[in-house]
């Protein structure tokens, strides 16, 4: 993907190593994430905005942008296309359901747990990338989506009914309503994507990179392919295991229904609309999408009244035409993804008024 | 028994499949919109059948034919846009193509079942202890030679021949005098007549209804497992497949039928990287 290179604006230099290498390198920029964490976290506190049914959204939004990460990791920066992110985010929830309601650990003690098992699942499916490319890797990711389903429905008892799983608690704050789950959610979110994209500048993104333009030159350059391709679909699907982790936790119930071939393809949809490579572009994507997918689910109800004489179910059908439009007029406008059309209003900002 | 039904879906799948490797070959797309394309095949044809009250064949024809312009309509509409953007942004687009057709047919016939109604005559036909349907006969047949012309098609036309030269580089074969819009247009046209004639097949014995397009779902493994160049392979691809569903799903049952073939499929990839018949990449840095 073809990126805009960040040039610091006039009058910013880097003197030494440390401050070309800073995340935040201007002022502005600082500003502008701490006002934006600063908002973030205060807006349960707003009135208008503290309903259930906003924060819900956001917190779906959040669990999301974790698992797209994870997605755009191994998708993005490293090349290698998933198509069954939702299987592992269904393997983590699980892990970490089964090991908080049926073995008594706290939510806090079976995350990472969680997020091993899934790794560990993603790690087995990842082998066959060694031999594999493109479309062809795809297909064994989804294949990894539908053999997982299979196993959950028919090979285990226990995911194949769904169980209930209790909330969360710290000291004597139980998280079980979305206000309170908020913060959790919010936390997590925003600790892992600082995470995501301090790994993607370092020695591990760069050879991610470098396998993903030309895996045979990256091998000339004495990348090792295998584990690197391999440590890419284990932090890609940790992300999953993390997400899924919060989201049985959130719901308060592990069902399999939750993880679907759909789920894995939205996934998927999300971060090329937002940007592949791109640390914001998966969470532009995600926003994009959630606030598409939610206008059929307010405007669906709307729409059943009025087209009565339609067949049954023709009012979701109207609504998945119009979002698949919406999409693909999106997609054939934007090809490169929302991130792409971010830097350069980035570019222009910085650059006005001279922009040539 | 199993491995008659087997082959009779098998040759189905491999016509699907086959569908895919035309769009694959000559734009190198994997289209996730096929299982849909074929729904809307199977719709139209009962559309045609049912409430237009057709003949058999006219009903066929008019199906097929609609099934032609939907796929050149969807190229014309969305993939000619994307011509020389990223690869994966088009096949992005074919996902969210799933979508509308999918509503699409929901809006127009609703979601549930349609009122069967049967392709061919039904009859049985006993062969020892086999117990064979006409109608599945007829199926196995057609679809096999609809599968058969395809092949021939691409391998002695001139037509066929700018396809494959397509496939090979766009800018050559268009400095050749050959349209590389018309032969893109035209692969997913016949990609359109594939899915249809496997939609309507295969609505003939499961019912017209929404589940269709997961048939979808299952000829991409024999596409994959044939080769994505090769049309032969799809078709012994779709055959091997349907062969496995129906075994697997008969001894384990629980729907085994279907991870079974992606098991199969990972298992073929990893001894054979491009598929039986597939093209092997060679890369230069």
């Amino acid at each position: 993907m073809a990126r805009v290179p960040f040039y610091p604006p006039s009058g910013v230099y880097a003197d030494s190593y440390a401050k070309d290498m800073r995340i935040l390198k201007t002022g502005t920029q600082r500003f502008l994430t701490v006002a934006g964490l600063v908002l973030l976290f205060a807006l349960p506190l707003i009135p208008g905005l503290n309903g259930s049914y906003y924060l819900r959204l956001i917190i779906g939004a959040g669990i999301t942008v974790i698992a797209c990460l994870g997605l755009n990791i191994l998708t993005g920066y490293c090349g290698q296309l998933n198509v069954g992110q939702s299987a592992f985010v269904m393997v983590g929830a699980f892990a970490s359901g089964m090991l908080t309601a049926f073995h008594g650990w706290s939510f806090w003690a079976s995350v990472v747990p969680g997020g091993l098992a899934a790794a560990a699942v993603g790690v087995l499916f990842g082998i066959p990338s060694v031999r594999l490319k493109g479309l062809y890797l795809a297909l064994t990711t989804l294949g990894a989506q539908i053999i997982l389903t299979w196993v959950a429905l028919y090979g285990i008892t226990v995911t194949a009914a769904g169980f209930s799983v209790s909330p969360v608690r710290l000291g004597p704050v139980v998280f079980n309503t979305p206000q309170k789950f908020y913060y959790l959610a919010m936390g997590f979110t925003v600790v892992m994507t600082f995470v995501a994209r301090n790994l993607m500048r370092s020695r591990l993104g760069r050879a991610f990179i470098a396998i993903r333009d030309n895996d045979r030159a990256a091998e000339g350059m004495g990348i090792d392919i295998f584990k690197y391709k391999l440590l890419a679909f284990a932090i890609c699907t940790f992300y999953a295991g993390v997400a899924g982790a919060l989201l049985v936790h959130y719901m308060m119930w592990a069902q399999l229904e939750s993880f679907t071939l759909q789920d894995s393809v939205w996934y998927l949809a999300m971060i090329i609309v937002g940007g592949l490579g791109s640390i914001e572009g998966t969470v532009f994507g995600v926003l994009f999408i959630t606030v598409l997918k939610e206008l059929v689910l307010v405007v669906g109800p709307m729409a059943q009244g009025k087209l009565s004489f339609l067949p049954m179910g023709a009012a979701s059908g109207l609504l998945l035409v119009i979002i698949g439009s919406i999409a693909i007029f999106f997609g054939v406008l934007e090809p490169r993804g929302m991130a792409h059309r971010w830097s350069l209003i980035k570019a222009f900002y910085r650059l006005w008024p001279f922009g040539y | 028994m199993l491995v008659i039904s087997g082959a009779m879906n098998g040759a189905i799948y491999g016509l699907v499949a086959l569908g895919f490797v035309l769009v694959y070959k000559a734009s190198a797309v994997l289209n996730f919109a096929q299982g849909y394309m074929l729904l809307l095949g199977a719709y139209l044809f009962w559309f045609s059948r049912v409430t237009l009250g057709l003949p058999l064949v006219a009903a066929l024809l008019l199906s097929v034919g609609a099934g032609f312009l939907v796929g050149i309509l969807i190229e014309r509409l969305t993939l000619r846009r994307l011509i020389g953007q990223p690869l994966i942004s088009m096949i992005t687009v074919t996902i969210f193509l799933s979508l509308v057709l999918e509503g699409l047919v929901s809006m127009i016939w609703g979601t549930y079942p349609l009122q069967h109604v049967t392709v061919f005559h039904d009859s049985t036909i006993r062969l020892g202890r086999l117990v064979l349907t006409t109608q599945s006969l007829l199926a196995f047949g057609l679809a096999l030679s609809v599968a058969g012309a395809l092949i021939a098609f691409f391998r002695f036309t001139r037509m066929g021949l700018a396809m494959r030269g397509v496939a090979e580089g766009h800018q050559i074969v268009q400095s050749m005098g050959i349209s590389v819009r018309r032969i893109l247009s035209l692969s997913w046209g016949l990609a359109g007549i594939a899915a249809s004639i496997g939609g309507i097949l295969m609505g003939g014995t499961l019912g017209f209804q929404l589940g269709l397009s997961q048939i979808g779902l299952l000829a991409i493994p024999a596409a994959f497992i044939g080769g994505l160049e090769s049309p032969e392979g799809a078709v012994l691809g779709g055959l091997l497949i349907g062969l496995s569903e129906s075994i697997v799903s008969g001894y384990v049952g629980n729907a085994a039928g279907v991870p079974a073939a992606f098991v199969i499929l990972i298992a073929t990839m990893l001894f054979r990287p491009y598929g039986f018949f597939g093209l092997e990449r060679i890369e230069r840095v």
